[in-house]
């Protein structure tokens, strides 16, 4: 199989079917920059969210004066629990100590209190891999028959919004990604079925001749693959387009989108996947050839 | 180098060859002839599997055909130069490009191919149109590449299908004359034609077919 010949079949059929070609560039172009409008959303959400399990933690208030026995009980049984990371005993004193180093100035609204009305608790730091509605749930209800304890607080209502958050976004945007790029697949596919399909005269003539698979195969592929690379290609020249002049420019009013993170992994990864793209569908649209 | 054994070819409820058996040996040319319809075109067909056989044996080369794999198709083909009754040039490509692709198809590099194709033309008095299309030559010239085509690869195996069907009898008498040159370097050759003037005197063999029967062998 001579493949320069083959670049060069590939080459006079795009060059020959010009608008065509085009066409399909643009729309897998355009496809390719939904997806990654997409991904990028998605990988905001994840790095935004991501930090949350470490700054999460269940406070548990005791009952006044319990004994140390109680104290130690619980402390036993809550560390015993596979999704704890670490259990810290705060004693009034130290709560009360460090509200004070928060308020720092505003010190005086605590002013008059008289005796310390903070009641003594844990704090329960989870596994970061651990941190979810599910887990938390468990590990509280175990606690709430325990004597001695008067109180869990975590932020259930928040955690588990953010865990919806999380799990929907992302469920969202790989659906929504899988159908773009079968989209993009079926675009290359029908492309290239077309112009195979417009050459079957040809290529009875070069199976006649002795033609392998491979040489009737090559120049379509080809094709397909610079059709994909050029999709992604454009597609990335789209969403920096995108992120450096509209989300840079309304980040000056907007503070929040100055926020957003530019996964940069982008810049291969989309020409790779368009070239993938091409390929895969020119291969679907070949099909077996038979003699 | 060519062995047919009892072989039959039936299309749908015709049959277009019956039990047939001829044996071609290396380095022969062979003609065969009779009326339009005998199943000339058919036989030749047999031997690039274009067309399959239903009953019998055929060996090309060593290879025998009903047992050959898809993917050895190819080889087989490359063995054997083929003019087609209907030339089957590519309108898209000049002359130079339509006889070039038999060399490419066979991953001849760039550098021998040029010389290869100009030889080729210059046998069968073409070199002056060899950037001409297809759709602008004459019925004789389209034919003449076609043979320039078979013959570029200088192939073991020559199957040529009325190769003189659109010249004229001197014209006619020079490609028989090509092909006897070709011949004379070993290759084995198969012409079909219903023209009893091509292999008058030339102490050939000839077959002759009638309604798909093999219905005699002479000498030209
Ligand atoms: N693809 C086909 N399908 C059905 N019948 C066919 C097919 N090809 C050929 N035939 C029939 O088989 C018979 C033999 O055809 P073939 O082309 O071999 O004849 P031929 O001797 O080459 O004729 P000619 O001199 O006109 O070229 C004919 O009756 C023809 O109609
Ligand atoms: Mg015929």
């Amino acid at each position: 199989m001579s493949l320069p010949y083959s670049f060069k079949l590939a080459v006079s059929s795009m060059l020959h079917e010009k608008w065509i070609n085009m066409l399909s560039v643009l729309t897998i172009a355009a496809g390719l920059l939904f997806t990654a409008i997409i991904a990028v959303t998605i990988y905001n959400v994840d790095m935004l969210t991501k930090k949350l399990p470490d700054r999460f933690s269940v406070m548990v208030f005791l009952k006044e004066n319990l004994p140390q026995e109680e104290l130690n009980n619980i402390i036993a049984i809550v560390k015993k629990d596979n999704s704890v990371e670490n259990v810290r005993y705060i004693p009034k004193d130290d709560a009360l100590k460090e509200l004070k180093a928060t308020l720092k100035n505003t010190e005086y609204v605590l002013e008059g209190l008289g005796e310390n009305p903070l009641p003594d608790s844990i704090e329960i730091k989870l596994k970061s891999d651990a941190v979810s509605p599910d887990t938390v749930k468990q590990l509280t209800t175990v606690m709430k028959d325990l004597k001695g304890i008067d109180e869990i607080e975590y932020g259930e209502k928040f955690l588990s919004s953010i865990y919806s958050l999380r799990l929907g976004v992302k469920t969202a945007g790989f659906v929504f990604a899988a159908i773009m790029i079968s989209g993009m697949i079926f675009v290359c596919y029908s492309t290239i079925k077309l112009l195979f399909y417009r050459k079957v005269q040809e290529i009875e003539t070069y199976k006649l001749l002795g033609a392998t698979k491979g040489f009737i195969r090559a120049p379509f592929i080809i094709e397909g693959a610079a059709m994909g690379l050029a999709g992604g290609i454009l597609s990335l020249v789209g969403i920096l387009l995108l992120y450096y002049s509209v989300i840079l420019k309304l980040s000056l009013t907007i503070p929040l989108l100055k926020a957003l993170f530019f996964p940069i992994n982008l810049s291969f990864i989309l020409p790779l996947t368009g070239l993938f793209l091409g390929i895969l569908g020119a291969h679907i649209a070949i099909g077996r050839i038979r003699y | 180098m060519i062995d047919f054994k009892d072989v039959s070819k039936h299309y749908d409820n015709h049959t277009a060859l019956r039990k047939i058996t001829i044996s071609v040996s290396k380095g022969e040319m062979v003609f065969i002839t009779g009326p339009s319809g005998s199943g000339k075109t058919t036989l030749l067909k047999l031997i690039y599997l274009s067309e399959k056989l239903d009953e019998g044996h055929i060996t090309v080369s060593e290879r025998e055909l009903e047992n050959l794999k898809d993917s050895e198709i190819p080889l087989l083909r490359r063995n054997i130069g083929v003019v087609f009754q209907d030339f089957k040039l590519l309108n898209n490509r000049n002359v130079f490009e339509n006889i070039a692709l038999a060399l490419r198809i066979r991953g001849e590099d760039d550098r021998e191919l040029k010389s290869r194709v100009f030889d080729a033309l210059k046998i069968v008095n073409l070199r002056h149109k060899a950037d001409s299309y297809p759709q602008a030559l004459s019925g004789g010239e389209q034919q003449r590449v076609a043979i320039a085509r078979a013959i570029v690869t200088e192939p073991p195996i020559i199957l040529a299908d009325e190769p003189t069907g659109n010249v004229d009898p001197d014209t006619a008498a020079g490609i028989i004359k090509t092909f006897k040159d070709i011949n004379a370097r070993g290759s084995t050759i198969l012409i079909a034609s219903h023209n009893r003037e091509l292999f008058r005197n030339t102490g050939r063999r000839v077959f002759k077919l009638e309604n798909g029967n093999l219905a005699g062998e002479e000498l030209g």
